[in-house]
């Protein structure tokens, strides 16, 4: 137990960069760290503000008595969603694994204490969305004490199933990745195929809503709480205990979420030194013999060492795939569902056929490779500073990958897209023009903010690819600008859409340039 | 070959940096840079290569001002830090070909240096592999290679003989050797005080980033006098 909270105070000591902000000395670091703080703080409110909206939405509409189920159900879905894609990371993070074998701890307890460090970063989240909703119910309906001292029990519980699953699907993965030869390969394969399948079960869900019939809806409440059962089971037996203040259930939860917990870490456990060192082993052949080089420019040089790089990291890969796949599957979806259909289905006179192409950047654009791609050049960033490369070479190579990478996507879901709008030469040009501006723009406006925060002192690559300042701002700004361009197009009738288009393509293309010579005219000794 | 003028450079909310450091290193020089701990040789070498900005001062190599145009600068050095954090994620061969065409090292020059001082620090065999494999000293070895490999006229090396084992460190000695014969010039920091009095004909002593002694060697440390003796005398003279 002592080793327990040792290895657990070690973890949270810098939780978020927290120590680092107390004892740096660096005014830099100092300002960076509180930037990304401000940046979770936004995030925070705007999370709070919602969740208190939708709760209110749903008082307000009859259906107060799947506020608590709802509540625990996004906050259980929202950590299982991030959950898997680092969980693997953070419990099988190489660093500081030689320092910790050496020391008399237990494996179980380095598998715990790391555990401890996802459950609380995690219930922050949780909080941000339990304690608004249970707030704004409490103002409504005016519940007993019961409801508030079961909210907070459950609101403290809720992160350990969810987080669990996330953990031993993420080990899962890991471990088999850690007995393969290409492991980052497998990983990303796996991590990708476990996406699919949550997609498929929501795509699952939205067809459970689109069976509904007048007789269903007269009694939504059933309906919602009936969908959310077959999600997600203890997101009702909570809720359940909430409404009733029935803290026999809520303990039963409780116990039931600790005991998965338990049989979960004693299994990681078992095979924690197995899973690493299969992870962290390296073949050497050591049978090289000298052959004929390939002399490359500097620009083929950079790109391929961006591309290698980009392929050595599974999480990086998983993390700015999805967006181009997700793009793909939309063109797939447009083509299997019809345009005319989405129109008729909305009911509003929109011009849903033009903002297409715009939907699809924005997609594509969910997390570009560019917005962390200076950040994880990590502790081999002397190289780079201390050779004769070009600013504009260097961030040539990077927006090069991240096009590179997105232009086999980019044709599949034109050629989906052109089979399912059937348009004609000018919307096709339209089609095929307006994603590539909009893509550009959304890389090189990566390269910018990640140029504007750049963090090379970190130890695992989770910190830069998930939670870094860039990745949040780059990555979702690029999509929300792209989102801000659709508007126009969108409300607008359809004889003045094509002028809207090119007007709204000539200024991102001179944005795209002005922010890509000015990116060009950093001084890379000065990150 | 490398002009250092009234160098000072201070960190943000830090007592920590170097004031007013001058040095010359001229062609032919092996110029050892000492100190303790903390006393501002890192920082001087990294504003040296470009890595860090400066406050206040000038350096130049061989005329050119590393602020005003680092490309040319860069163009003329090789650089090897005290953590030779490499690329993991490519093979020792690709980085050091990734090196040469940043260059612009003709191939056939590339391939038979390559050869050689993989040969010679006995690592030819494991550069089919990933970097990720090596050890520190194979790192370094690497890190070494890759100077060498666009023969640069300045090399500057932070504590270049840390993890390298004996045989390496003669070999290294040599190229170094070799390098200043052939015209070149070497500014490098150690703790190795016996190799750099043997190896160097120049010496600089940093005290709490502040230059306080430098010079050639036979007149910083005089005859009847160690390296060693000079060094705890003028640097350690607080500690005792």
């Amino acid at each position: 137990m002592k080793q327990i909270s040792n290895l657990v105070k070690l973890q949270l000591k810098n939780l978020y960069g927290i120590n680092v902000i107390r004892h740096t000395t660096d005014k830099k670091v100092k300002k960076r760290k509180l930037a990304l703080a401000v940046v979770y703080a936004v995030l925070a409110v705007m999370i709070c503000f919602y969740m208190g909206a939708a709760a209110y939405g749903y008082i307000a509409l009859g259906l107060a008595e799947m506020v608590p189920a709802y509540l625990v159900m996004i906050s259980s879905l929202l950590i299982l969603f991030f959950g898997i894609f680092k969980a693997g990371n953070v419990i099988f993070q190489r660093e500081s694994y030689d320092i910790l074998c050496s020391l008399p701890v237990s494996q179980t307890a380095i598998v715990i204490s790391r555990f401890v460090r996802m459950y609380v970063e995690n219930l922050l989240l949780v909080c941000g969305i339990m304690l608004p909703g249970i707030l704004v119910y409490g103002v409504m309906i005016r519940p007993g004490i019961s409801f508030y001292l079961i909210g907070f029990i459950v609101t403290v519980f809720v992160p350990l199933i969810p987080i669990t699953i996330a953990t031993f699907l993420g080990a899962l993965i890991t471990a088999i990745a850690s007995r393969m030869k290409h492991k980052n390969l497998v990983s990303v394969v796996l991590s990708l195929l476990l996406f699919g399948g949550i997609m498929l079960g929501t795509s699952q869900m939205k067809m459970i809503e689109d069976d509904f019939s007048v007789e269903m809806l007269q009694s939504l409440s059933d309906v919602v709480l009936t969908l959310i059962k077959s999600i997600y089971p203890p997101a009702i037996w909570m809720g359940n205990a909430m409404l009733e203040g029935n803290f026999v259930t809520c303990l039963l939860c409780v116990v039931g979420g600790v005991l998965v917990f338990l049989v979960a870490m004693a299994i990681i456990s078992m095979n924690f030194h197995g899973i690493c060192r299969g992870l962290y082993s390296t073949s050497a052949k050591h049978d090289y013999q000298m052959e004929s080089l390939k002399k490359e420019s500097v620009l083929s040089a950079l790109y391929k060492r961006e591309f290698k790089r980009y392929f050595s990291s599974s999480i990086y890969v998983t993390n700015t795939i999805i967006g181009p796949i997700m793009a793909v599957i939309f063109a797939a979806a447009v083509l299997g569902v019809g345009v005319d259909q989405i129109q008729q289905g909305l009911g509003i006179p929109l011009n849903i056929k033009g903002v297409i192409p715009f939907l699809l950047a924005g997609i594509f654009s969910i997390m570009t490779t560019t917005c962390t791609s200076i950040s994880m050049e990590g502790k081999e960033w002397w190289i780079v500073k201390s050779l004769p490369v070009k600013t504009k070479d260097l961030l040539d190579s990077k927006i090069l990958l991240n096009l590179s990478l997105f232009l086999p996507f980019y044709l599949v879901a034109e050629v989906l897209l052109t089979i399912a709008l059937k348009p004609d030469l000018i919307e096709l040009l339209w089609q095929l023009v307006v994603p590539v501006i909009m893509i550009l723009f959304s890389c090189i406006f990566g390269i910018t903010v990640n140029l504007k925060m750049p963090v090379f002192d970190w130890e695992n690559e989770v910190v830069i690819v998930k939670q870094s300042a860039s990745a949040m701002i780059g990555g979702l700004g690029g999509l929300v600008i792209i989102l801000i361009c659709m508007v126009p197009v969108l409300v607008a009738q359809e004889a003045y859409a094509g002028l809207l288009k090119a007007v709204i393509c000539v200024a991102v293309v001179c944005v795209t340039g002005l922010l890509y010579k000015k990116n060009n005219a950093v001084n890379l000794q000065e990150l | 070959m490398l002009t250092i003028k009234n160098l000072s450079k201070h960190y943000k909310g830090s007592n920590k940096g170097v004031t007013d450091i001058n040095l010359t290193i001229e062609a032919g020089d092996i110029y050892a840079f000492i100190g303790h701990n903390g006393a501002g040789k890192t920082t001087t070498l990294k504003c040296v290569v470009g890595i860090h900005g400066f406050d206040e001062g000038e350096i130049l190599i061989n005329g050119v001002s590393i602020k005003e145009d680092p490309l040319l600068c860069k163009q003329q050095f090789a650089y090897i830090p005290d953590n030779p954090d490499l690329y993991e994620y490519l093979t020792g061969i690709q980085y050091l070909n990734f090196i040469a065409d940043i260059f612009e090292v003709p191939v056939a020059d590339r391939e038979r240096r390559i050869e050689k001082y993989a040969d010679a620090f006995g690592i030819t065999a494991s550069l089919g592999d990933l970097i990720s494999s090596y050890s520190h000293g194979m790192k370094q070895k690497l890190a070494i290679i890759s100077a060498f490999v666009h023969e640069p006229k300045l090399l500057i090396l932070d504590e270049p003989f840390v993890g390298l084992d004996p045989k390496a460190t003669v070999v290294l000695k040599n190229m170094m050797r070799e390098l200043c014969e052939a015209g070149g010039a070497i500014f490098f920091s150690t703790h190795v005080l016996d190799v750099a009095e043997k190896l160097c004909n120049k010496v600089a002593i940093i005290k709490d980033g502040v230059l306080i002694r430098a010079g050639k060697m036979d007149e910083v440390v005089k005859q009847g006098e160690s390296l060693e003796s000079i060094f705890m005398e003028v640097a350690c003279d607080e500690a005792n």
